[in-house]
């Protein structure tokens, strides 16, 4: 069945609970995990700021990123499920997670129906449907 | 992990591509499968004195087929795969409603539809039913391309 799922993560409490039912899952059926944080670019900056602005802010999000995805490799290392995480820099993080998933052959990409932009109204959150609409591997959704 | 899988399906390819990949999966986990089928109400008919009631039975016996004859796919497939089957059928002109409170009645734990039905792939954009189930459903759902 899936032998390989990707799970991209925000940070956001709704993506952490869809990491702990990935990781569940990929023990379940014995498949393995890749973590990817996407951070944004932020190319703008280039011509708002100085550069310096823009070295400091991506350096920041990084620690961020590699925060949010020490909460797979940790989860997936409780679990014994093999794991490795990447973390990508892209303003359009749905573009980046089908591609990734894609370039290192993932079966399967789980995430929160909403992640750190929360529950618009009743809507299902915008990168999840982007991801939804763009990707060409199943997707499972969790709420 | 997940125990009960409700597999709505229309009748269309893709539906019944992701319903076989469904069955798979609830192979692969040892979980047991609902096929959920839901046909039109017929209700503008009641509007249209013109419509005799010899159509009006015809059209819905012809419903009731095609929705048997899904059902029947499901329980066909789930057998040969040695899973567990049992079926439901539902009438509404809102089949994500439908689809979500057969989730809830039957206490599904995942729901895996395709990403897109009967009105196909209108431009790039996901499929209205399965749009609308994901919006409103609080189990989660797989989607298969």
């Amino acid at each position: 069945m899936f032998k390989h799922i990707l799970l991209p993560t925000d940070g956001s409490s709704l993506s952490h609970v869809a990491i702990q039912k990935g990781v569940q899952l990929a023990k379940a059926i014995k498949a393995k995990i890749t973590g990817i944080s996407v951070i944004p670019e932020q190319e703008y900056y280039l011509y708002q700021m100085q550069v310096r602005v823009k070295e400091e802010t991506v350096k920041q999000h990084k620690v961020q990123a590699n925060r949010n995805l020490s909460v797979i490799e940790k989860a997936a290392k409780d679990a014994g499920v093999p794991c490795d995480t990447f973390c990508e820099i892209s303003d359009h993080p749905h573009e980046m997670i089908t591609k990734v998933a894609e370039k290192i052959g993932c079966d399967l990409i789980m995430m929160a129906s909403h992640g750190r932009r929360g529950v618009g109204a009743l809507l299902i959150g915008s990168e999840t449907e982007k991801v939804l609409t763009h990707s060409k591997i199943p997707v499972l959704v969790y709420r | 992990m997940f125990k009960h899988i409700l597999l709505p399906s229309d009748g269309s390819p893709l539906s019944e591509a992701a319903m076989r990949k469904g069955i798979q999966f609830a192979k692969t986990i040892n979980a047991r499968v609902t096929g959920f089928c839901v046909g039109p109400e017929l209700r503008h008919f009641v509007f249209d004195a013109d419509i005799g009631p010899e159509f009006r039975k015809q059209a819905a016996a012809a419903v009731q087929a095609e929705v048997a004859k899904n059902l029947l796919a499901i329980k066909k497939a789930a057998k040969e795969a040695g899973v567990p089957c049992e079926t439901a059928q539902e009438k509404s002109d809102q089949p994500y409603e439908a689809i979500i409170a057969a989730a809830q009645k039957g206490q599904c734990d995942l729901i895996i539809m395709a990403s897109h039905g009967r009105r196909g792939v209108q431009g790039l954009l996901l499929g209205s039913e399965t749009q609308k189930v994901l919006t409103h459903s609080k189990i989660p759902v797989l989607v298969y391309r």
